[in-house]
């Protein structure tokens, strides 16, 4: 469509012309993201689960944008700020909470690292701490997906440090030549743990890599949340229908440390206080008040509905118990080869 | 019964599990239109197409990476990484993901695929073009280590590997690719992933070794036993699980052992297999267990007296067992 024609069409009421019932399917997975988010790091800082926790409080909208209404059988490749995927595409809030408590109940049954959400039925990969690691694993579900002609489609979430990656670099080249069904979400929060984006690169735009790969990359604002969806979903029809990746670059922003024992006194307050005007939720709430799809009570009583659903889901978790340690010998192997056991 | 040489053995195994499963596609550096630097994968570009036989860029962490994502959703990747010394790149994909993806995600993904690396010295290739580093992966539980000897076992252990449930590090040593015949069936088999085979059997000493160091070990017993050493000979052939069983059983009948590899020593699997036996079979010793290995240096000197000097032999082996029996 010229661009001219679009422009006449689309609405300048923020909405992009989405579907209403996907306007609010998409504040409802933001909020529900911020709440299960900001109930985690309360529960960490109480002692309720171990190790550590990554917050993705301010960047949420460039999670739940792209995955809102996948496929189950589409897979998301996630690093450790992907909460908002991994309840977006599905997974129940029992599974996401059962993770971090590493209880029986969780689908990794405790042997992986925090935040690191996974499903198979909801087509959710297990993250790996190695940096852009998943990014090529999940370039290879795409190159899958092509081989059995397939039309499900790939997302990588990745911030901009992980682009330093060679292997960042070998996915996206093997994308680009043949043309994969993927999406690359690159989440700028300018911030990679305590290093910032000018010192991660000489550009300022990292969807400026895509052209090196021969695909197209856009920067685009990450805080609003029917832009990510609408420029996303854009993307996924363009590799389900065999033209090839994309890569999105969401411009955000994370308000706390990299994990809970980062006080992230590296950033200035000033930057922060810029960035929490451009928080996603209220932004999407005006929107959907101005068009009368949301009132102030619709919204309470959601609010109230997640909460409860929270609540309950942490209750059903910590009714529940650890496997016995012993199950440490399982999954290393099929049953073909199983673990000699010690005696100690 | 045909003969032929380990090369075809692996060629046949890739054309007959491609023919069998449409899941199994390969991928790697010029294996397709070139049909791989050592020809393993000629005529399959042809028969197969460019979707199932993919010519990479080179790409280490793509290959070994991309090949963990295709497993992930229901294919049987077969990627190639042209020689072991540039295994390098992808050992983050390799131990960081094709390991402990069943382990991490509590079995809910696997990565079913076998990266077919070619290894291994005494042809002349210098410090890139010959390192055996088949105990990386020996410590990393989750992988499965195979190092074939014969085109036997070489094609039914590929045939096995690419059959199986787990992602599976195929050791190739390209000395033997074209030095060594041997006889396979016409028809369809497989040789079962940790077992090791007693090649021959004796009651005066247990000499174990994989890959090339096994063919040395052949020699070395032709001369000792016409010194009058009845010896047993156990090719190891799968690295990792290993098979503790038959080499602990050998060694209990001989209570003499010689273990053998092509790498460098300190950290090898002959290091585990070694420290096994004193664990487990202490009291049937008459000897102490000993190693010959690859010394202790970065990699195989390149002038060829140096790599001969590096590499262990028939002589070095006997000597060995001499020492083992005068104890």
């Amino acid at each position: 469509m010229p661009a001219s024609k679009a422009a006449k069409k689309a609405p300048q009421d923020g909405t992009y012309g989405l579907p209403e019932a996907t306007l609010m399917g998409l504040y409802e997975y933001l909020m529900t993201t911020r709440m299960v988010d900001e109930r985690f790091r309360k529960l960490y800082r109480q002692g309720r689960f171990a190790g550590t926790y990554y917050s993705a409080v301010g960047q949420e909208a460039t999670t739940v944008g792209p995955t809102y209404g996948l496929r189950d059988e589409d897979i998301i490749a996630p690093s450790h700020r992907e909460l908002g995927a991994a309840i977006t595409k599905g997974i129940p809030l029992v599974e996401i909470f059962a993770h971090n408590f590493a209880r029986r109940n969780s689908p990794d049954k405790g042997k992986t690292h925090p935040c690191h959400y996974s499903s198979r039925a909801k087509g959710v990969m297990v993250a790996a701490s190695t940096l852009a690691g998943q990014t090529v694993v999940g370039t290879g579900c795409a190159m899958a997906f092509k081989i059995m002609k397939k039309d499900n489609i790939v997302i990588s979430f990745f911030g901009e440090g992980a682009t330093s990656r060679g292997g960042w670099h070998e996915a996206l080249n093997f994308a680009g030549i043949h043309k994969l069904p993927a999406l690359y979400i690159c989440q700028n929060n300018f911030w990679a743990e305590s290093v910032p984006s000018t010192l991660q690169a000489g550009i300022e735009d990292f969807s400026d890599r895509a052209k090196a790969y021969g695909f197209p990359g856009i920067t685009i604002d990450g805080n609003d949340i029917f832009l990510v969806h609408k420029i996303s979903n854009e993307a996924i029809t363009r590799a389900r229908t065999g033209e090839g990746p994309t890569l999105i670059e969401c411009k955000t922003y994370r308000y706390y440390g990299h994990s809970e024992i980062d006080p992230a006194d590296y950033r200035r307050d000033e930057e922060i206080e810029v960035w929490k005007k451009k928080d996603p939720i209220p932004r999407a709430e005006k929107i959907l008040l101005d068009i009368g799809l949301l009132t102030m009570e619709k919204r309470e009583s959601l609010v109230e509905r997640i909460n409860q659903e929270i609540e309950d889901a942490i209750a059903v978790c910590e009714k529940e118990e650890y496997y016995p340690p012993e199950e440490a010998y399982n999954d290393v192997y099929s049953d073909q080869f199983p673990v000699r056991r010690e005696e100690y | 019964m045909k003969t032929v040489s380990f090369i075809q053995a692996i060629n046949e195994a890739l054309f007959e599990e491609m023919e069998r499963d449409e899941r199994v596609f390969l991928i790697g550096q010029d294996i397709g239109i070139y049909g791989g630097v050592f020809k393993a994968t000629k005529g399959l570009l042809d028969k197969f197409g460019p979707l199932r036989v993919i010519d990479a860029p080179i790409s280490e962490v793509y290959i070994a990476g991309g090949s963990v994502g295709a497993a992930m959703v229901g294919l049987k990747p077969v990627p190639e990484i042209q020689f072991a010394d540039f295994i390098t790149p992808s050992m983050d994909q390799i131990i960081q993901q094709a390991a402990k993806m069943r382990y991490r995600s509590g079995g809910q993904w696997t990565s079913p695929m076998t990266l077919r690396v070619c290894c291994g010295g005494e042809v002349g290739g210098g410090p890139y073009h010959s390192q055996t580093n088949e105990q990386w992966f020996f410590s990393q539980p989750g992988l499965i280590v195979v190092l074939p000897s014969t085109p036997y076992d070489a094609k039914g252990l590929l045939k096995a590997a690419i059959r199986g449930d787990d992602p599976v590090i195929f050791f190739e040593h390209k000395k033997l690719y074209r030095m060594i015949k041997g006889e396979i069936p016409d028809e369809d088999y497989t040789v079962p992933i940790g077992k090791a085979a007693v090649r021959k059997e004796g009651k005066d000493i247990t000499l174990v070794a994989y890959g090339l160091m096994y063919h040395k070990c052949l020699q070395a017993v032709e001369t000792l036993e016409k010194e009058g050493l009845s010896c047993e000979l156990i090719d190891m052939r799968t690295l990792l699980p290993w098979d503790r069983e038959t080499i602990l059983e050998s060694v209990k009948k001989t209570s003499r052992a010689v273990l053998v590899q092509e790498n460098t020593k300190t950290g090898g699997v002959m290091a585990e297999v070694a420290a096994t036996i004193m664990e487990e079979v202490f009291d049937y010793l008459d000897a102490p267990v000993q190693r010959v290995c690859g010394l202790d240096v970065p990699n195989a000197p390149f002038a060829p007296p140096m790599e001969h000097f590096f590499l262990p032999n028939a002589e070095k082996i006997a000597r060995v067992a001499r020492k083992v029996m005068e104890f």
